[in-house]
């Protein structure tokens, strides 16, 4: 054996080159865990969280009640039960709308499939729930995560482009559906 | 069809396959028989090609540009090709052109999921498009309750607008305004109103008119669908019931399909909400002490049911009960219930609503033919080349057989004799007398007179198959000398129509090869109906149409399953088969069959069985889904007949009149809840599928049946409809065993042989003699029950659908009549005679005869008391269709 290697043997050479790199963090110690709930990681834009329906800026609700999220959705999660609007002859929308959340992959399919952008994924994701059943939400459970994640709203489809002037709108000289 | 074999072939090429097809194909069918898809608006197999949309170009060699291969026919030799991409480039060009002005509203558009346009642009041409140009707009209109437009999504293949002319022959629909701002309009300045057979929503390719009794509850993926066949009348129209989870969504044909080739009428396609009805019971229900129902268990039910009835049976015999049942239920029910009535209670006293009409039109065709069925087929009537339609209002009874008839007429060139109570004139839905090539004027209480004139024609212009006085010289003489006792002068005077057309009208029906009658409710639910068809048959003989290939006689069934009832043995002079009920043999079968010894009493019919419960003799009644007390008028004492009953049952849809004086009442299903078959009226049996659960704890009638012989410990036990019906074909061997279309049963030679020797002598000195009622001067007008195009019966009148186009009875009168009596429509008016008064709305129609008033069935509720009840000798058939009134004007209407 040689005197070098003698000497590294005997201060644990080997060791101390293994633990260097600890043993420097140990120095300029920064911690990486976050403190959650008390700190929160900054979510990316695109973030796939809960999902919500939106509004136009005079809260009308986008929805048109076409079923297409329903369709697009891979694990059945959207039921939508389209009507006509009360008071508003030929005009469609979802009479009622329902998401069991319970079976949700955020795949944000149904925000893709949707003609007009009437569903969104916010960055909500704090919904550990005791009661499975919370989670199967309504119309206006989803309507209000909307409000609240999403303040900043669009002006209604019919303003937007002449050529989209007569989409979905209601005519009010002609009797209601079931009238 | 007439497509002989050696009809020329035409061999051509498409897209590299070659194929045979009949000279005349067009391009576009050829191909699809090859499986090319050849994109298509405006083209439909139905229709006259337009060639208007471009949409099906393709490439044919040896031609300059492309060609519409829907106006194009195929020749020799001719090579196709749809897939080259220059058609593409076609194809492309024309969707883009169309999806210029398109909304692509397809979120909101019903069509979305099913639409051609929707289609053919994923398959042809990109997302985006070049044009930024605004689009068209029209102002929206409101259409009707039933079907609503969009127009801005119309891409202007006339489709609605020749169906509506080609095949309903209503014409309610037309273009209006130039190129692409034309525009589907209908004639009114009001919201529609035509016939509401929905073939519009059907053939539009794309989402301009839909239906909007649907709108907006669907999706097309949702749909579950339910081949299944219509309930409304005896044509029989396969449809198509779409629901979405246990919702009746809508009601689809489809092309090619069924005896009724995709078309359909309103009741079936608007009508199929009846069995959904909120009103509609969900239990049994047992009568208290103090006469009101209170809900039970199907076990507390059916053991009251069956104590009482071994009670009564103990007590006074088999011959004690009495059964009803509706000809609405399926064969498998009609089946069982007679057997139940027959095996488990024993008695003979079985009848269905097939009495109340359709045994007219069988009894006398049993009689001299030796069939029970029609001996043509719908097919035959499209191939006639003369047809004779008496009694028939055929339009608005029997809708589908009507196109079959308008078909005949407007592509075939039939030679068509129509013996209405209608007249000829333009109204808002389509009139066949206006069609036809001799039209005789009939007031409802005078086809007799009429048919005996129409015979008289052919005798006095020796208009008489020349072989049949030496066949049948008796047959020849006697039926001459019957008619020559009604004098010309008389005919012209009471049936109003003159010497010289009814020559003409026998002439015409003499000079063709395949002649057709067509008979309807008129003659059968009028008195001496069996006799007229009897006559009629006789018309038949002497003009050498009688057994001749694609001719024959044809009384239209008014239910749904009349025929089958007939032919089930639940009426009261047959057994299953239809055997006489005396028939030694059968009745050693069945009785084997069946373990029991059938009973040995006369059969008694509907009336006799309330004759017969008023006088004491019989104590129960069971009555299965018809409402007697309604539809029959209150001097037949029918409520009197059922209150002194012991003891009732009634199994039912609905709490009716009937069902309200039961002591039990058993909750059924309705057509869409249950498995079976029906028989149509040219006698085509077709399955009826579930489409729904029973509602509430309603049960199929059968199910029923069959619990209650095992609670009566006789027990009938059956695990599905299935069941019965091979049991019904082992007692009618080959029974149901069709192909596509109906087998035509022939003439029995014997049968007709023994006729024409002796058997025309029976009723002879009676059925040519015309009795003539006179109208009293103080009711001058002779007011006629009708039926309506959008009810039948009073199951319809729970559809909310059928309710937005008729929603109640108006009475309804010639425009002459009209102004005399000082009338409008929307008047109240007062309808009365001896036995009481009734004020309701009139309707003035052109289309109504002078002194005639007519009053739709479905609505009657109230005017049913001025009507008489008139029981044939024969048949026993119950008349109660037509009476003396007079008319008096109220009050004026808003209108
Ligand atoms: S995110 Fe995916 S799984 Fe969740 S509702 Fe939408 S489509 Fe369905
Ligand atoms: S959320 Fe969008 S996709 Fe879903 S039904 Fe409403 S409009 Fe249609
Ligand atoms: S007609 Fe077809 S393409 Fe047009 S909006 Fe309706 S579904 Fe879409
Ligand atoms: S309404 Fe429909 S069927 Fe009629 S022309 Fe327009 S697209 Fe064709
Ligand atoms: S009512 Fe008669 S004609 Fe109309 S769809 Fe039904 S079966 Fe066909
Ligand atoms: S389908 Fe041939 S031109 Fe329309």
């Amino acid at each position: 054996m040689k005197f070098g290697e003698w000497v590294k043997t005997l201060i644990f050479y080997e060791i101390l080159m293994g633990m260097k790199a600890t043993l420097t963090h140990l120095l300029h110690y920064k911690p990486i865990t976050l403190q959650y709930p008390h700190e929160k990681k900054p979510l990316p834009p695109n973030y796939r969280g809960m999902l919500a329906l939106l509004r136009y800026d005079d809260e009308t609700e986008k929805c048109v009640g076409c079923d297409l999220c329903e369709a697009a959705c891979p694990s059945r999660v959207i039921q939508v039960y389209s009507a006509e609007v009360p008071g508003e002859p030929t005009k469609r929308y979802a009479k009622e709308y329902y998401m069991d959340m319970t079976r949700c992959l955020f795949c944000g399919q149904c925000v893709d499939a949707c003609p007009v952008d009437a569903l969104g994924m916010t960055q909500e994701f704090e919904w550990a729930v005791y009661d499975k059943r919370n989670l199967q939400l309504n119309k206006q459970q989803l309507l209000a995560i909307g409000d609240r994640a999403f303040p900043v709203r669009e002006k209604r489809i019919e303003f937007q482009h002449p050529n989209v002037a007569y989409f979905n709108v209601s005519f009010g000289d002609i009797p209601q559906k079931d009238a | 069809m007439a497509e002989s074999n050696n009809q020329d072939l035409v061999t051509l090429t498409v897209d590299g396959m070659t194929t045979s097809v009949p000279q005349g194909t067009l391009v576009i069918e050829a191909a699809r028989q090859v499986g090319v898809m050849i994109p298509h608006f405006c083209y439909h197999p139905k229709l006259t090609p337009d060639a208007n949309c471009r949409m099906c170009l393709v490439e044919i060699e040896k031609l300059p540009r492309l060609q519409t291969s829907c106006s194009t026919k195929v020749a020799e030799g001719m090579v196709v090709k749809s897939n080259v991409p220059h058609v593409d480039e076609a194809r492309k060009s024309v969707l883009e052109f169309i999806l210029a002005n398109h909304p692509l509203d397809c979120p909101v558009c019903d069509q979305g999921g099913r639409c051609d346009l929707q289609d053919f642009s994923h398959q042809y041409t990109p997302t985006t498009s070049r044009f930024t140009e605004l689009k068209r707009v029209f102002p929206k209109e409101y259409f009707s309750p039933l079907i609503e437009t969009q127009m801005n999504r119309c891409v202007q293949c006339m489709r609605c607008v020749r169906y509506c002319d080609q095949v309903m022959d209503v014409k309610a629909l037309a273009p209006s305004g130039r190129g692409t701002l034309t525009e589907i309009k209908h004639f009114s300045a009001h919201e529609l109103d035509c016939e509401f057979c929905g073939g519009c929503v059907q053939i539009c390719p794309v989402g301009a008119i839909t239906s909007r009794l649907s709108m907006y509850d669907f999706r097309p993926w949702m749909l579950k669908r339910t081949d299944t066949i219509c309930t409304y009348c005896g044509d029989g129209c396969h449809i198509t019931i779409q629901k979405k989870q246990d919702e009746l969504i809508e009601v689809n044909s489809t092309q090619g399909v069924g005896r009724n080739n995709g078309d359909l009428c309103a009741r079936g396609f608007f009508g199929y909400h009846a069995s959904v009805h909120p009103d509609r019971i969900m239990h049994p229900l047992i009568k208290q002490q103090d006469g009101r129902f209170a809900q039970a268990t199907w076990e507390e039910a059916l053991e009251l049911v069956a104590e009482k009835f071994q009670g009564i049976k103990t007590a006074f015999g088999g011959n004690a009960f009495g059964g009803l049942v509706t000809s609405r239920c399926t064969n498998e029910e009609l089946y069982l219930f007679q057997k139940f009535m027959r095996g488990v209670l024993g008695s003979n006293r079985v009848d269905s609503s097939a009495r109340f009409g359709h045994v007219n039109g069988t009894l006398p065709l049993l009689s001299v033919q030796g069939t029970h069925r029609w001996t043509a087929t719908f097919e035959d009537i499209v191939d006639a080349d003369a047809l004779l339609l008496i009694g028939t209002n055929i339009t608005e009874t029997n809708p589908i057989t009507g196109l079959k008839v308008k078909q005949a007429v407007k592509q075939g060139h039939a030679i068509l004799v129509t013996m209405e109570s209608l007249l000829p004139a333009r109204g808002t839905i389509s009139n066949i007398t206006l069609l036809a090539t001799h039209h005789l004027p009939v007031r409802p209480d005078h086809y007799h007179i009429a048919i005996v004139g129409l015979i008289k024609s052919v005798l006095d212009n020796g208009l008489v198959d020349p072989g049949l006085e030496t066949r049948a010289p008796e047959f020849f003489r006697a039926i001459k000398a019957a008619i020559d006792s009604t004098s010309w002068a008389h005919i012209e005077e009471v049936s109003g129509v003159s010497r010289e057309v009814f020559s003409q009208s026998a002439h015409a029906f003499s000079s063709s090869t395949r002649g057709m009658i067509i008979v309807g409710q008129g003659v059968l639910r009028s008195p001496r109906g069996a006799e007229m068809v009897t006559n009629l048959l006789d018309f038949l003989i002497l003009t050498g149409r009688h057994g001749q290939p694609g001719c024959g006689l044809c009384p239209l069934a008014e239910e749904n399953n009349d025929q089958g009832a007939i032919e089930m043995g639940a009426t009261a002079e047959f057994l299953p088969g239809p055997i006489a009920i005396g028939h030694h043999d059968t009745r050693q079968a069945l009785s084997k069959l069946w373990e029991v010894d059938l009973p040995q009493e006369p059969a008694s019919s509907l009336m006799e069985m309330f004759r017969d419960a008023q006088a004491g003799q019989v104590k129960a009644m069971y009555i299965v889904g018809e409402n007697p007390v309604e539809s029959l008028p209150q001097t037949g004492k029918i409520k009197e007949a059922l209150e002194s009953l012991e003891f009732l049952v009634c199994q039912e849809l609905f709490l009716t009149e009937t069902a309200q004086l039961a002591d039990v009442v058993l909750p059924a299903c309705s057509y869409v809840e249950k498995d079976g078959t029906f028989t149509n009226t040219e006698g085509m049996v077709q399955p009826v599928r579930q489409a729904i659960d029973p509602i509430g704890e309603s049960r199929p009638d059968w199910e029923i049946f069959s619990a209650l012989s095992v609670v009566m410990d006789q027990p009938m036990e059956y695990g599905e409809a299935r069941d019965i019906f091979k049991e019904i074909r082992s007692v009618i061997p080959g029974y149901g065993l069709v192909g596509p279309v109906a087998t035509r049963p022939t003439p029995k030679v014997d049968v007709v042989q023994q006729y024409l020797q002796e058997g025309f002598a029976h009723g002879l000195a009676t059925r040519y003699v015309c009795t003539q009622d006179q109208p009293a001067s103080d009711t001058p007008f002779l007011l006629a029950s009708t039926q309506s195009l959008f009810h039948s019966g009073k199951f319809s009148t729970r559809s909310k659908g059928l309710l937005q186009i008729q929603s109640s009875g108006a009475i309804m009168l010639n425009p002459s009549d009209a102004k005399k009596l000082g009338i409008a429509s929307g008047d109240s008016v007062c309808v009365s005679n001896a036995h009481g008064a009734v004020t309701t709305i009139a309707r003035v129609l052109n289309r109504i005869p002078p002194d005639v008033a007519c009053f739709p069935e479905h609505f009657d509720q109230d005017i049913r008391c001025l009507f008489e009840l008139h029981i044939d000798k024969e048949s026993h058939v119950p008349y109660s269709k037509l009476t003396w009134v007079r008319l008096e004007r109220v009050e004026k209407g808003d209108v």
